[in-house]
C-alpha cells in the first residue's frame, strides 16, 4: 500500500517542496527512511511509532519504507514527523487520503501524539502558498502565518484529532498590527549634534560610526534609531519575519512593523555574524535585514568577521557556499558602529587622562580597516555629558516628531530618485545638482583638504540627504559645510 | 650597507666634545654623533608633549622657525608631536637642528621619524650617549633629557600636560642654570597646564617673536638677525570663530554657550574649517588650526 503526503525542507530562508512517500508491504517488520535524511529526520521513526500508538492508531506490523523525494536534496529538521505519520496512516487506510490532499504538512510529533511547532514555519507557509497548497500544522505556529495573504491553514494539534472530522482553519489576510513601544529619543539628554547625525542617518539610510569614551551614550542613541525609521512595509515585514522564523526567533515584532535591531557581542564568530553551521542558519547580518546592525566596540570584533560585512553592505544579501550547496540570505541593513577613541577609552575626554601611547591609539583605530571605514558615511564624536547638564537639561525632543520628519524626507527623496546612501558616481553628481559656484568651491576644498575619491562621495551623499531634509532640489554650500563635519580625519 | 652619514665618537676632554655638556654633574662619558657637530653652538631646546594639539604643534613650529631664522640651533628629541614640529620648522629653513635620542644615534626611533632622522644625520646631527645600535628603553629617555637641556642655553616648553616627561627637561635645565621659557595656553586646556604652571613658578612667558628674541639674548645667545613677526590678519571674526579661537570647544557646548541652533553651529564650523580658519581636533573640539599658529 502506498501513499504520498507533501511537505517541505528549509534551504536558506526558503522552504523547498518535498514529497513523503510511504510504502507498507508485507515482510519482516521494519521502518526505513531513505532520501538523504539527517540525524533528526532518522529519529522521526521512534517518535512517529510512539505518537501513532498513543493516539490510538496501529503502527503497521509490516515492512515500512519512507522515501523523501527529491532524494538528492538533503533534509533537515523535525518537521518531517507529521508528514511521515500522515503518509503511513494514509497508506494503511487509517485516515482518508482526502484529509491530506492539496496540503503541505509540517510539524514535530511528541510521544503522546501532540503536534509541536518547528522553526521556519513562516517559510513553510510561504512555500505552500506559492505551490497553491494549504498548510497543516500546529495552531500555535500558524497564528503568525495568517499574515500571508491567501494561504489557508488547517490546525492540527494532536494526531488523534484527525478522527474528529474536518480540521479547523483560517485564511490569511494582511492586517496592520498595533504599534509596539520602542526606546524613545526623549530619554537622550543633550547630544544635540549626535541627534542631528542620527536623524540624517535615518533620513538617508547612511551607515553611522560613533566614537567616544565609555558612558557617553553611544548605545543609548543607537538603540533609538529603529524608532525613528519608517515602519516596515508589508513585503519588508514578511522578509524580516521570515529570517527570524527560520532562525527560530520571535517574529512578532517584525510582523508588527518594527525594524529589527541586532547588537551582537564582539566575541561573535564569523558564522554568527554572516550565518553558517549545519544546516546553515542565518547570522546577525540577516537578522538585521531591513533594520539596524549595531556593532559596539567595533575594533574588538575579529578582523575576519568585520570583512564579511563588505558583501552585504554592497549588495544587500550574502551567499554562503558550503559542501551542502549554496544558500543566499538577505542582509540589507543600516550599519551603526561604536568605538572608543583609544584602548583605554579616554582620549580627548575633558575629565579623565588618556594613558595610551600614540602608537597604541593608531594601532587600535586601524583594526577596523579602511574598506569598512569607507562604508561609514557619517562619523561623529560623542562625549560624556556633564551630570549638571543632565539634570538641568530641558526635555529632549521625543522620537515621534523626528520620525515624521524622517518620513517626509524619505518621501521627498523618493520623489527625487533614490536614497542618497544608494547613490554613487554620475548618478550622485546629477542628484546633487550643484550650481557652478558651489561646484567650484567644493572642488577647491577637496583639493586643498586632500579628500580621497571615497571621501568626496561620502560628503556628497550626506550633503544630498541634508538637502532632502530641507526639501531642496539642489545641494547648496551650506549643506556641504555641514556634511564635511561628519567625515573622518582631524588635525 | 652603504651609509650616507658620518659616525664619530668623542670622549670627555677630547677636542670636539661640546663644552656646554660639562655643566652637567654627570656629563656623558662618550657622545656618539651621527652627522657632524663641527659648527655647533648651544641653542634653544624646543620641547613639548607627544600628544600635542594643533595649537602646540603650531607653536613649536612657529617659535622653532623664528629661532632658526635668527641663526639659533634648535635642539629637541625627535619625538612625535611638538619635537618633530620643531625639527621640521628648522629644516624647512635649511637651518641647523640637533636631535638627542634615548637610543643609539643610528637607530630610527620613533619609527615615524625615519625620514626626519635620516635628513638630520646627513645635514645636521643626531646624538646620543648610548653606543651605536642600542635599542630604545624607557629609562634612557629621561636621562637623555639632561643632554637636551645642556646642549641649549634656553629651554622652551610649548605644550605639556601634568604630569609629563617634558618637566624632567625643565628640571635639568634649572639645575644647570639654563633659562626656562614657556608658551602660555588656555586655562581650560589640559595640554597647557604644564607651561602655565612653569610660568607661575617663574619661567618666562613667550607669546611672540620679539619676546623670544629678548629671552634668547638674555640667555646669552647671539642672534644673527631678528625675524620679522608675522601677525595673522584674520579680519572680521564671527562670534563662533571668536569663541573657538579663545578656547577649543565642541559644537554642543558652543551652541549652548552662544544659545544658537545646533545645525547653525555645525554648518558655521564646517564652513570655517573648509576655509582653514578653524580646525577640527581629534577629540571632536574645534579650535585654532596649526597653520595659523605657525604664522605662515
Amino acid at each position: 500500500m502506498q501513499a504520498t503526503v507533501l511537505t517541505a525542507t528549509l534551504s536558506g530562508v526558503e522552504a523547498l517542496p518535498v514529497e513523503v512517500q510511504a510504502d507498507v508491504t508485507s515482510g519482516l517488520p521494519s521502518f526505513v527512511i531513505v532520501g538523504l535524511p539527517d540525524a533528526a529526520v532518522q529519529e522521526a521513526r521512534d517518535r512517529v511509532r510512539s505518537a501513532m500508538r498513543a493516539s490510538g492508531y496501529d503502527f503497521p506490523n509490516a515492512r515500512v519504507v519512507v522515501n523523501l523525494a527529491p532524494a538528492l536534496l538533503r533534509k533537515h529538521g523535525t518537521g518531517f514527523d507529521l508528514p511521515i505519520a500522515l503518509a503511513i496512516l494514509t497508506a494503511t487506510r487509517q485516515i482518508d487520503p482526502v484529509a491530506t490532499a492539496g496540503a503541505s504538512a509540517v510539524g514535530e510529533l511528541a510521544l503522546d501524539g501532540s503536534v509541536r511547532p518547528v522553526t521556519g514555519m513562516l517559510a513553510f507557509v510561504i512555500a505552500a502558498g506559492r505551490s497553491g497548497l494549504e498548510i497543516i500544522g500546529p495552531s500555535e505556529a500558524l497564528h503568525s502565518a495568517c499574515i500571508v495573504e491567501g494561504v489557508t491553514s488547517r490546525h492540527l494539534d494532536s494526531l488523534g484529532r484527525l478522527r474528529g472530522g474536518p480540521l479547523p482553519g483560517s485564511t490569511g489576510v494582511f492586517t496592520e498590527s498595533p504599534e509596539l513601544p520602542q526606546p524613545d529619543l526623549a530619554d537622550v539628554a543633550g547630544h544635540n549634534s549626535a541627534r542631528r547625525a542620527l536623524e540624517i542617518a535615518a533620513s538617508g539610510g547612511h551607515n553611522l560610526l560613533m566614537i567616544g569614551p565609555p558612558g557617553s551614550g553611544k548605545t543609548l542613541l543607537a538603540r533609538r534609531l529603529p524608532g525613528i525609521l519608517p515602519p516596515l512595509a508589508a513585503n519588508e515585514r514578511l522578509q524580516s519575519a521570515l529570517v527570524h522564523s527560520v532562525a527560530g526567533l520571535d517574529e512578532t515584532p517584525a510582523l508588527a512593523g518594527i525594524r529589527p535591531f541586532r547588537a551582537p557581542h564582539h566575541t561573535c564568530s564569523i558564522a554568527g555574524l554572516a550565518g553558517g553551521g549545519s544546516p546553515p542558519r542565518p547570522g546577525e547580518m540577516s537578522l538585521a535585514h531591513n533594520g539596524v546592525l549595531f556593532l559596539d566596540e567595533l575594533p574588538e570584533f575579529g578582523p575576519a568577521a568585520l570583512q564579511t560585512l563588505r558583501q552585504p553592505l554592497e549588495d544587500g544579501y550574502l551567499t554562503l557556499v558550503r559542501a551542502e550547496g549554496r544558500v543566499r540570505y538577505p542582509a540589507n541593513f543600516t550599519l551603526v558602529g561604536a568605538m572608543n577613541p583609544c584602548p583605554c577609552g579616554y582620549l580627548g575626554d575633558p575629565e579623565k587622562q588618556c594613558t595610551c601611547s600614540p602608537w597604541a591609539v593608531s594601532r587600535y583605530t586601524s583594526r577596523v580597516g579602511g574598506p569598512l571605514m569607507d562604508r561609514m558615511d557619517l562619523m561623529i564624536r560623542m562625549d560624556r555629558i556633564d551630570p549638571d547638564l543632565l539634570i538641568a537639561a530641558s526635555p529632549s525632543e521625543p522620537s515621534l516628531p523626528v520620525k515624521r520628519r524622517v518620513l517626509a524626507t524619505r518621501e521627498f527623496a523618493a520623489g527625487r530618485g533614490a536614497l542618497a546612501s544608494r547613490l554613487s558616481g554620475a548618478a550622485l553628481l546629477s542628484a546633487c545638482a550643484l550650481d557652478e559656484p558651489t561646484s567650484r568651491l567644493f572642488t577647491e576644498v577637496a583639493r586643498t583638504k586632500h579628500f580621497s575619491g571615497r571621501a568626496v562621495t561620502r560628503v556628497l551623499r550626506v550633503a544630498r540627504t541634508i538637502a532632502d531634509i530641507e526639501r531642496s532640489r539642489c545641494v547648496k554650500a551650506s549643506h556641504i559645510s555641514e556634511a564635511v563635519s561628519y567625515r573622518e580625519g582631524a588635525e | 650597507m652603504n651609509e650616507t652619514f658620518l659616525r664619530s665618537e668623542v670622549r670627555i676632554g677630547e677636542p670636539g666634545y661640546p663644552a656646554c655638556l660639562l655643566d652637567l654633574h654627570d656629563p656623558p662619558k662618550t657622545l656618539y654623533i651621527a652627522g657632524s657637530l663641527r659648527d655647533f653652538r648651544p641653542g634653544i631646546a624646543v620641547i613639548g608633549a607627544r600628544r600635542a594639539t594643533p595649537y602646540g604643534i603650531g607653536c613649536a613650529s612657529r617659535f622653532a622657525g623664528w629661532a632658526a631664522a635668527s641663526g639659533v640651533c634648535v635642539v629637541s628629541g625627535a619625538a612625535i608631536g611638538c619635537d618633530q614640529a620643531a625639527h621640521n620648522a628648522a629644516r624647512a629653513l635649511q637651518r641647523p637642528t640637533v636631535a638627542v635620542l634615548g637610543c643609539g644615534a643610528d637607530v630610527d626611533y620613533p619609527s615615524g621619524a625615519t625620514a626626519l632622522l635620516e635628513d638630520l644625520r646627513t645635514q645636521c646631527a643626531v646624538v646620543s650617549e648610548l653606543p651605536w645600535g642600542t635599542h630604545p628603553a624607557r629609562w634612557a629617555f629621561s636621562r637623555r633629557n639632561r643632554i637636551i637641556a645642556a646642549l641649549s642655553l634656553a629651554v622652551l616648553v610649548v605644550e605639556a600636560g601634568l604630569p609629563s616627561g617634558t618637566f624632567s627637561t625643565a628640571d635639568h635645565a634649572l639645575a644647570i642654570g639654563r633659562d626656562v621659557l614657556a608658551v602660555p595656553g588656555s586655562i581650560n586646556a589640559p595640554e597647557s597646564r604644564g607651561p602655565n604652571r612653569l610660568i607661575r613658578q617663574g619661567a618666562t612667558a613667550i607669546t611672540d617673536a620679539s619676546e623670544l628674541a629678548d629671552a634668547l639674548r638674555s640667555a646669552g645667545i647671539e642672534l644673527e638677525d631678528a625675524a620679522a613677526d608675522a601677525t595673522v590678519h584674520r579680519g572680521h571674526l564671527t562670534d563662533i570663530e571668536r569663541a573657538v579661537l579663545a578656547d577649543p570647544m565642541r559644537p554642543d557646548d558652543l551652541a549652548r554657550a552662544l544659545t544658537l541652533d545646533i545645525v547653525t553651529v555645525i554648518r558655521a564650523l564646517g564652513s570655517l574649517e573648509l576655509s582653514n580658519r578653524v580646525a577640527r581636533y581629534r577629540d571632536g573640539r574645534y579650535g585654532i588650526p596649526a597653520s595659523t599658529t605657525r604664522g605662515r
